[in-house]
């Protein structure tokens, strides 16, 4: 077994491969079709201070080479998720980063303390500051820059854990959310959330999602978001994790090679529930073969040649 | 729950664009229980990129086989109409909570529309093993979508036919053709429909009036199958006055018609 060992800052992996939020849920389901000890990371569904409904439906709606989805942060709240969720995730011996999601700045600080409290086992959180389908929070506060550095200089003092950012696509430079994360606190930067976009109905001539709109991911956003890894990487110190539309071990190193510490797998568990174990293996094998002793000495290789 | 690769091992045209695929899995074939659903990848190259989903229409759990049958519709189904025998797919289940029967039932009914029918096959046979009389009913738009059910079904279960052209059987809704019957005395003691969300909705209305217990079969987009990604939520009721989303997926794909949220 070659040495799949990552270390993002304070945060230590022992594959490079998570679950991306959103995708896994609290792991409760995969748990039967796979050894969740096998995961490089667990990032639990988007969590936010009270429960949350979600949105109507339809939530979502399959695109070519991907799928839109609004399911709008439902999840049980903070509570139910220490009492219930975290027990059981810990016992999986799963490494659980939580991700965070507040309609206030006040929310983010009341989660960030509340999940840092030593014992809960929670490995890190990941500051949503991306989810395009909520009505207040999520997004607003990843597309202004000041505001995200205001909220991350807020969470950061009460936050003990290795503290996360996920970055949202849809702004115009994607570089300067990532500065203003780094320079008010931020350890690593996640990247990317999904796209906005639409689908409509033609026969009934309305939008086909009943948010109107959905966040676009799969495969078919891939060459965008390892453009926007390779940016960020160039413009800060931080270590990143990459995500968007990842199938196969070569959009891995794509990522890899972009910049990416560590990658995320999303919407390829639902054609491929397997996908990260598989990863996990082809990653072994291809490291072996090209004699790479750590995944290091190919992150941000494809800078190398550039003034 | 299962991920394992499925065999074709027969596959029929039943009526022009319906198609009815037998299927070698062992697993599935001997843990499925009607109202239960099976999660298939199409093509390898993720083109389309998501599972579909499809009710178990008839298992065979001595043999390892089960069969699906379903319309083609769009690229998914497409792809999936040209397996050929021998042929193996990916496939995930038994998934979702099904039917569950009242144990005392002696008359059950069963109301499908369109290809909606395919779950209540296979209830049908199980229902009849156990000694009940199962009368179903069962439309279409017009004669040439009709399944030959009878095909599919165990002697001695009665059909009755409704097509909204008349080419067939009953003209009209099959869900008028079951309102005549009720009219004219039949006392059903649970019903279980599987269709178009306007039938469903109508055969609520009967619940209301009558307080005939009913077991929906739904259905909505789905990404992960298993209840992970919430993408498949619908409105149920909780309480009086409070609402909350269940995955069909997982909670359903069968519900009591009283939980719904029209």
């Amino acid at each position: 077994m070659a040495d799949l060992r990552v270390k993002l800052g304070p945060l230590e992996l022992q594959t490079p491969f998570m679950a991306a939020s959103g995708t896994f849920g609290f792991g409760e389901e995969y748990a039967s079709l796979l050894d969740l000890q096998k995961l490089g990371a667990l990032v639990v569904k988007g969590l936010t201070l009270r429960p949350r409904k979600g949105n109507p439906p339809p939530r979502i709606v399959e695109t070519p080479a991907g799928m839109l989805n609004a399911i709008g942060l439902q999840n049980p709240g903070l509570d139910v998720f220490l009492s219930r969720e975290l027990p059981r995730l810990k016992k999986s011996g799963t490494a659980v980063i939580v991700n965070i999601a507040g309609d206030t700045e006040e929310e983010y600080v009341t989660l960030a303390r509340e999940l840092s409290r030593a014992g809960n086992g929670v490995l890190a959180l990941e500051l949503n500051v991306s989810c395009p389908n909520v009505k207040k929070g999520g997004i607003l506060f990843g597309t202004s820059p000041s505001i995200l550095a205001s909220l991350v200089e807020k969470v950061r003092p009460v936050c003990t854990l290795p503290l996360i950012v996920k970055l949202t696509p849809n702004v115009t430079d994607i570089t300067e959310a990532a500065r203003a994360a780094e320079s008010s606190g931020a350890d690593i930067l996640s990247l990317v959330n999904t796209f906005l976009g639409m689908v409509i109905d033609v026969a009934s001539r309305r939008p086909f999602l009943a948010n109107e709109t959905g966040g676009l991911s799969g495969p078919a956003i891939r060459p965008l978001a390892v453009r926007m890894v390779y940016d960020v990487y160039a413009a800060v110190k931080i270590p990143l994790i990459g995500m968007g539309g990842i199938l196969t071990l070569e959009d891995s190193l794509q990522f890899f090679m972009a910049g990416a510490a560590a990658v995320a797998i999303g919407s390829a568990n639902f054609p491929d529930p397997l996908t990260i174990p598989r990863l996990t293996g082809e990653l072994n094998k291809y490291m072996k073969k090209e004699g790479i002793d750590s995944l290091e000495e190919i992150i941000g290789a494809a800078h190398q040649n550039t003034v | 729950m299962f991920l394992s690769g499925v065999r074709v091992m027969e596959t029929e045209e039943v009526v022009d664009g319906c198609f009815s695929l037998l299927l070698e899995g062992k697993n599935i074939a001997v843990n499925a229980y009607p109202g239960q659903f099976i999660h298939m990848r199409i093509a390898d190259n993720l083109l389309p990129f998501l599972r579909r989903p499809f009710s178990l229409a008839e298992t065979f759990p001595e043999e390892g086989l089960f069969r699906i049958i379903f319309r083609l519709i769009g690229a998914g189904t497409k792809i999936l109409s040209r397996v050929r025998r021998g042929d193996v797919l990916d496939c995930l289940g038994p998934l979702g909570t099904g039917f569950k029967p009242c144990e005392d039932l002696r008359l059950s009914i069963l109301v499908g529309g369109g290809i909606g029918v395919a779950p209540l096959l296979f209830l049908a046979k199980k229902l009849q093993e156990k000694g009940n009389k199962v009368i179903m009913y069962y439309g279409a738009s017009q004669s040439a979508d009709l399944i030959p059910v009878h095909q599919f079904l165990p002697p001695g279960v009665e059909i009755n036919l409704a097509t909204e052209d008349g080419s067939s059987g009953f003209p009209g809704f099959v869900t008028d053709l079951f309102q005549t019957h009720l009219q004219n005395g039949l006392l059903p003691e649970e019903i279980f429909a599987c269709g178009p969300r306007l039938m469903l909705q109508k055969l609520a209305e009967v619940h209301r009036n009558k307080k005939i217990p009913m077991q929906f079969s739904l259905e909505e987009m789905m990404a992960c199958g298993i209840g992970a990604c919430l993408g498949c939520s619908v409105e149920m009721q909780r309480g009086e006055n409070e609402t909350v989303f269940k995955r069909v997926c997982r909670d359903g794909p069968v519900f009591k018609s009283c939980e719904v949220v029209w």
